[in-house]
């Protein structure tokens, strides 16, 4: 009476086998890996693009700007030289400018991401700028070679220089400007002298 | 938005028309000032190695117009005092090449600021007074007689509280000045009138 | 072994599947919700409303709200009932869910048969799990009888004769299964005294989604949900978190603000109207409102300062931007600060100010935000009053005049606020380090504050009135170990007046700490949120006192408010003075501020015991308020850690000069 049915130890299975070439796995292998590498290379690709559409942290590049507008209308408005030079002696000016400004920023720039008060998006836009600044004041120096050559030491020099004097000048121009203000903000009534109204 | 960029043959200055409606063309205009500037100043080198040294002619003219400034002082035209005084700044602003040596320039304006601000106090001009005093701070020439001009120019445009706040930073930076002390006691005295403390 | 795949044709295991599922969510939501229910008021909570029972501002404040704004706050502040939600309305169907599936589950046959199904031989043989094998002999022998097809009532029909038939086989099993070896292992293994029966994988699906034509629907369902749905919502999930700071700004708003830091001309002063303009291109304002642009945002901001009106269908966006602009000043002062800016930080306060009590700041602002002003008059009439506390100098129906406030009521209303707006005065302020009698070098040091708070009303109190024993603190170990705590034992503050803020609120003071040295903040803002305002009710009415002395004036009674800041650097290595400029700023109240210097004087800790001795009076002078400057009698100017270079495109002159000094 123990052996009936259901007692499978002995039985053979009938299996379902199906016929699969050799190549099937070959075939999948190499779709799979060139697949990874198509996307690897894509998306390294917009990781470039991105970087290159990354917004700069300042406002304008107006010196940068005003140099090749200068420069490629040379020809047709027959600007002389020098113009172009002092072009490009701002444009340097303005470089030194904003490499002074974000070394001294990046401390604080660093504290503040490290805090939580500004998001990655920021982060990467500031740490591409720096490699930016860097660039286009090694691009000046390279044009100003190209201008006149050997003039790259002196150039160096006369950029710090004015630098420090157009920041000195754009301060002492500020002062109609915040004279306007403070009338404002105090409520100040002045004679023609200069003098408050009692 | 890029505004019309013209260039003069004859003055070989560039100029653009201004758009009120687009901030950025503010940055643009100072840009095209600077370049117009420096052009000016490059124009009247000979050497096109030219170096930050200062020009000797300017500096004695600006000098001349100092002491011009001094001498009416003394006979107490203080009118015409600070208008000789205020040329002459502006002289070392505008007439210098934007790369003549920093150092001279700045303390070009340091020394004459502080007679101009002793003029205009005299003269009761105390807003204008105050803005240069401001730029002088920002100059970074910390004095304690500054600190007594500026609480001195804060009261009597009755701004009690900046008035204060000055001359606390002014007894910081000099813990021992008799003279500041006094101003403070002077402007607790105001700040409590002007409180109803009194 | 011969492997089936036995499908729910059934409808056997699909209800217990949903049912697990149902009960998974429904159980811990359910006991949450209870708790919720039944829980009470956080100690906070009980905190804010005993403070606010007893204050006057806020009832004043809550009487004088404008109608709009209730219904604003009705609109928008949640108050989702404990009892009547969305969450519970999902319970309640949930457990209804549940109740139908048992239903299904009880009426199934099929499923009663399968439970039935198993084979349970004591059950069979009619005897008990604890039977011996004795019974069990004369149990099969009696039920083998019964059953044995030959020994059977011959009179019955075929279909009984197989089920006793299948019975008798049953029975046998059930006997073998308890005393043969063999069989009771197996079933003891496999749960059926024949071994292993063939294999069936039970399915919790009805075949047709498996075998049938639905079965590629299934797939690209199963497909989208895997590939598609969950990224998309994890990813979303993700960006949200990822889109907002620390602070609880887009992050598109803190790259505007830190953008404009950074551009805007450090030569041109700031004023309230900058930082508008920068608020006004917050991100949080246009994702609330895509339609509209920044300059529609700061034409609305504007007109909520100037008290202006607006067209209806703007009213409610105003209130929310108004309202938005709490978390985004608050984090433009954050930023502000890491920049060391303090002239921003400053004016973000400044510029709070006007948004919470809706007036431009001016020097009328202090008068102007009482109820009742009449603006005209009073500007024409103000005969040099600015201030609340040269207000009160003149005679309750004087003011009235002056403030062009006619009706008597209101005029009631008016002196009340007045009179209960808190201005705060310094007592004393200096640098602690726990433990030590003196900032020692290296240490680290916290500014203690003891404040007054006082009401413009009330006579000017000299400073010297408070003795050392009222402002000594308790010097124990706990305070030592802690000094901060009894900060916290101050009430909390209550809701402020604000009559055209969309939202109730409390006032905060922030305290800026910056060095005198360089004018730079180095720290990250600190709030006040305790400090009890008791001494506002006080009677000491400066029209009516002449005089301070022992009759009038009992400095006991007044409560001394204490306010600890914490430094965020050490002292310096070297001895020396510092010196700090303080500045309490208030975010609701004009003329609620408070800005003063305190002198660090750090020292040697050996150096000391030494001085001691000769220079007795020189120990006992705390730092006091600005109005007795400590000289220090060091000579040498302090070398102090703090100095960071200097630089900024208006000070790189300073930097440059300094270099070639």
């Amino acid at each position: 009476m123990s052996q009936s049915e259901g007692s499978s130890f002995y039985t053979t299975v009938d299996v379902e086998t199906k016929l699969v070439s050799v190549y099937t796995p070959l075939i999948y292998g190499s779709l799979l890996i060139l697949s990874l590498i198509i996307f690897g290379s894509q998306y390294r690709k917009k990781q470039i693009k991105e970087l290159s559409e990354l917004k700069s942290i300042f406002d304008e590049n107006e010196a940068r700007d005003l140099y090749y507008e200068l420069k490629s209308k040379r020809e047709e408005d027959n600007i002389h030289e020098k113009v172009i030079k002092a072009a490009l002696l701002n444009r340097g000016a303005e470089a030194v400018r904003r490499s002074i400004k974000l070394k001294e920023l990046s401390t604080q720039i660093e504290i503040i991401y490290k805090n939580g008060g500004i998001g990655d998006d920021y982060w990467k836009r500031f740490q591409n700028e720096v490699k930016l600044v860097d660039l286009e004041f090694k691009e000046t120096l390279q044009e100003a070679e190209m201008l006149q050559p050997g003039w790259v030491q002196l150039f160096v020099a006369l950029s710090k220089e004015i630098c420090f004097n157009q920041a000195l000048s754009r301060r002492y121009d500020s002062i109609a400007r915040r004279t306007e203000t403070c009338i404002k903000e105090w409520n100040l009534k002045l004679d023609d002298n200069g003098r408050l109204i009692e | 938005m890029t505004t019309e960029l013209s260039y003069n043959g004859n003055s070989k200055q560039l100029s653009i028309e201004i758009d009120k409606k687009y901030e950025l063309t503010d940055a643009r205009s100072i840009n095209v000032n600077q370049i117009n500037k420096l052009t000016t100043a490059i124009i009247g080198e000979s050497n096109p190695n030219f170096t930050p040294k200062p020009n000797d002619n300017l500096s004695k003219m600006i000098r001349n117009m100092f002491e011009t400034g001094i001498k009416n002082m003394k006979q107490n035209k203080m009118q015409e005092a600070l208008k000789n005084l205020t040329l002459a700044i502006e002289m070392s602003q505008r007439k210098r090449a934007p790369y003549e040596a920093f150092q001279i320039q700045l303390q070009d304006v340091q020394f004459m600021l502080r007679q101009k601000i002793d003029l205009e106090l005299i003269l009761g001009k105390n807003l204008e007074a105050l803005q240069d005093l401001e730029m002088l701070l920002n100059t970074g020439l910390l004095d304690p007689e500054i600190f007594l001009r500026k609480t001195d120019a804060y009261l009597k445009l009755k701004q009690y509280n900046l008035a204060r706040v000055d001359c606390e930073r002014g007894l910081s930076l000099f813990p021992t000045n008799p003279k500041l002390k006094v101003m403070l006691n002077e402007c607790n005295r105001r700040l409590a009138e002007y409180n109803g403390d009194i | 072994m011969p492997q089936n795949y036995d499908y729910d044709e059934g409808s056997e295991t699909w209800p217990f599947f949903v049912l697990t599922m149902v009960l998974a969510v429904l159980l811990p939501m359910t006991f949450i919700q209870l708790k919720k229910l039944f829980r009470n008021k956080s100690d906070e909570e009980i905190e804010l409303e005993k403070v606010n029972k007893t204050d006057k501002l806020s009832s004043i404040s809550d009487l004088l709200t404008n109608k709009k704004i209730n219904k604003f706050r009705s609109k928008f502040e949640s108050k989702t009932s404990n009892l009547f939600n969305w969450t519970n309305l999902f319970i309640c169907v949930g457990w209804l869910v549940v109740a139908m599936l048992v239903q299904v589950i009880s009426n199934n046959d099929k499923i009663r048969e399968a439970a039935i199904g198993s084979f349970d031989p004591y059950d069979l043989l009619g005897v008990s799990v604890t039977a011996s094998d004795k019974e069990i002999k004369s149990a099969y022998r009696k039920l083998s009888l019964k059953f044995h097809p030959d020994k059977v009532a011959k009179d019955i029909t075929e279909e009984e004769k197989n089920s006793l038939e299948e019975m008798y086989v049953q029975i046998s099993k059930a006997y073998e299964a308890l005393t043969d070896e063999l069989v009771k292992q197996n079933y003891l293994m496999y749960g059926h005294p024949d071994g292993p029966q063939s294999q069936t994988h039970g399915i919790a699906l009805p075949s047709f989604l498996v075998n049938g034509l639905v079965t590629p629907i299934v797939v690209i369902f199963y497909v989208l949900v895997l590939s598609l749905v969950l990224p998309y919502l994890v990813s979303k999930w993700w960006s949200k978190t990822q889109s907002y700071t620390r602070k609880g700004i887009h992050i598109k708003t803190a790259s505007h603000f830190v953008d404009r830091m950074i551009n805007y001309k450090p030569s041109e002063i700031v004023t309230v109207d900058l930082i508008i303009e920068w608020l006004s291109h917050a991100e949080e304002f246009k994702l609330l409102f895509p339609s509209l642009n920044s300059s529609d945002f700061k034409r609305l901001l504007y007109s909520h300062i100037n008290r202006t009106s607006v067209k209806d269908s703007e009213e409610d966006i105003k209130f929310r931007i108004v309202a938005k602009c709490h978390r985004l000043l608050n984090g433009l002062l954050d930023i502000a600060c890491g920049f060391r800016n303090l002239e921003i930080a400053m004016a973000s306060l400044d510029t709070f100010k006007c948004i919470v009590q809706a007036i431009p700041n001016t020097e009328y602002s202090e008068i102007l935000q009482l109820p009742h002003v009449d603006k005209e008059h009073f500007i024409d009439n103000s005969e040099g009053i600015h201030t609340l506390g040269k207000l009160f100098t003149y005679s309750d129906e004087k003011i009235g005049k002056i403030l062009g406030v006619k009706d008597e009521q209101q005029l009631k209303e008016t002196l009340s606020v007045a009179s209960h707006l808190p201005i705060l005065k310094v007592i004393r302020a200096e640098f602690k380090v726990p433990g030590e009698k003196f900032v020692v070098t290296s240490s680290v040091p916290h500014l203690n504050l003891k404040l007054l708070v006082r009401s413009a009303k009330h006579k000017y109190i000299p400073i010297d009135k408070f003795t050392d024993e009222l402002l000594a603190e308790e010097e124990d170990f706990e305070s030592q170990r802690d000094p901060f705590a009894m900060v916290l034992e101050q009430p909390l503050l209550p809701y402020s007046y604000a009559p055209y803020f969309p939202t109730k609120r409390v006032n905060n003071w922030y305290c800026l700490v910056s060095l005198q040295k360089d004018n730079k903040i180095i720290q990250t803002p600190v709030p006040v949120e305790r400090l009890s305002f008791r001494n506002l009710d006080k009677d000491l009415d400066k029209r009516l006192i002449k005089e301070l002395d022992d009759k009038n004036f009992d400095p006991s009674e007044w409560e001394i408010g204490t306010f600890k800041v914490p430094l965020g650097q050490p002292a310096p290595k070297e001895k020396g003075d510092a010196y700090f400029r303080i500045v309490l700023k208030s975010t609701d109240y004009f003329g609620s501020d408070l800005d003063f210097t305190v002198e660090m004087k750090v020292r040697d800790p050996v150096e000391e015991k030494v001085e001691e001795v000769y220079s007795e009076e020189d120990e006992d002078e705390d730092s006091e308020d600005s109005e007795d400057e400590d000289e220090s009698d060091e000579e040498d100017e302090s070398d102090s850690d703090y100095t960071d270079i200097d630089t900024d495109t208006e000070d790189e002159d300073e930097d440059e000069s300094n270099e070639k000094k």
